[in-house]
């Protein structure tokens, strides 16, 4: 099952557009959340939101995540060692209200099992082989425990160190 | 038994909640930390046994709920008293910290790993009133007001 996710903000119909195109010619069945979004795909199982534990449980059974590029995406897809494609918003075509999902995009993909498609033809390329997408099992929490050390030091102190 | 230190965590929903859970759950062995969000993620936030206070959702697309929002951190202050305000973003983030500012409270803003270039406009906004403002790039601090110390990735 491949899982596609635009988040809650704002609708993504590009990226739900690609994949009920491509959900019509592939035999994989595809679930997706679609937001606010005015097209309604055909080929796909989709709801606008899910809950928080249906919603995991999705990125934890998909074979992929197809996904915005969301933050919050990227770290739970980790968290369950499920690879992850991400399409970023765009401000020229009025995705998003600035053009940050294009700069995060760039180091994202640089994340083990985190794929970048700005577009379609990008997207269908990586779906033509889906067991190429690999997620190495990532435990490293260096970054996260220097950054949470330094924040209790500094609630515990008023020091800045 | 000592008293932990409280700290009120507080974040609008998605990326920036998943942010400060990353952050708060290695926090949460030291001090009591209480939780504000807007109500989407409110059921499985509590999982744990966690407190969690449901707010309404504003953003910059939705500014007439930020008086909601704003009443709502008002009175989670008064009720909770806390010693330290965190913050991932963005609009309630943005008014808890404006709001501390007024009081004895030590505020921290975590910009979210999102932004890699430029600090998010609501990390912009409260640059100057933050006590502390941390950004997850270290190209991103100048050591001086913006510091960089490890990220949740």
């Amino acid at each position: 099952m491949i899982f596609v996710a635009v988040g809650t903000q704002f609708p993504f119909d590009r990226l739900i557009e690609n994949m009920n195109e491509w959900a019509a010619n592939n035999d994989e069945e595809v679930i997706a959340q679609i937001a606010d979004g005015e097209y309604i795909p055909q080929n796909i199982k989709w709801e606008r939101f899910l809950d928080a534990k249906q919603y995991n449980q999705h990125i934890k059974d998909a074979s992929v995540f197809v996904s915005h590029a969301g933050m919050g995406n990227i770290i739970s897809a980790r968290h369950h060692n499920t690879p992850i494609i991400v399409m970023n918003r765009q401000f020229e075509l009025g995705e998003h209200r600035n053009n940050h999902q294009a700069d995060g995009v760039t180091w994202m993909a640089k994340l083990s099992g985190v794929y970048a498609a700005p577009t379609q033809a990008e997207l269908y390329t990586l779906l033509c082989d889906t067991s190429a997408l690999q997620v190495v099992s990532n435990n490293d929490t260096d970054n996260l425990d220097k950054l949470t050390n330094f924040l209790s030091g500094y609630i515990e102190t008023g020091r800045i160190d | 038994m000592i008293k932990k230190t409280k700290i009120l965590a507080i974040s609008s929903s998605g990326g920036h909640w998943i942010q400060l859970n990353k952050i708060c759950n290695q926090l949460e062995d030291q001090f009591d930390v209480i939780y504000a969000t807007p109500g989407a993620q409110y059921e499985s936030a509590k999982e744990g046994g966690r407190k969690v206070y449901a707010i309404t959702d504003a953003s910059a697309d939705s500014k007439l709920n930020l008086i909601p929002v704003t009443l709502q951190i008002i009175s989670i202050l008064i009720r909770e008293r806390p010693n330290t305000i965190i913050t991932t973003g963005a609009a309630p983030g943005v008014m808890a910290i404006l709001l501390c500012k007024l009081l004895p409270i030590k505020t921290i803003w975590v910009d979210s790993i999102a932004n890699v270039k430029v600090l998010s406009r609501s990390g912009r906004m409260v640059k100057n009133h933050a006590n502390i403002v941390v950004t997850q790039w270290q190209d991103l601090s100048d050591d001086k007001n913006i510091f960089y110390r490890g990220s949740v990735l």
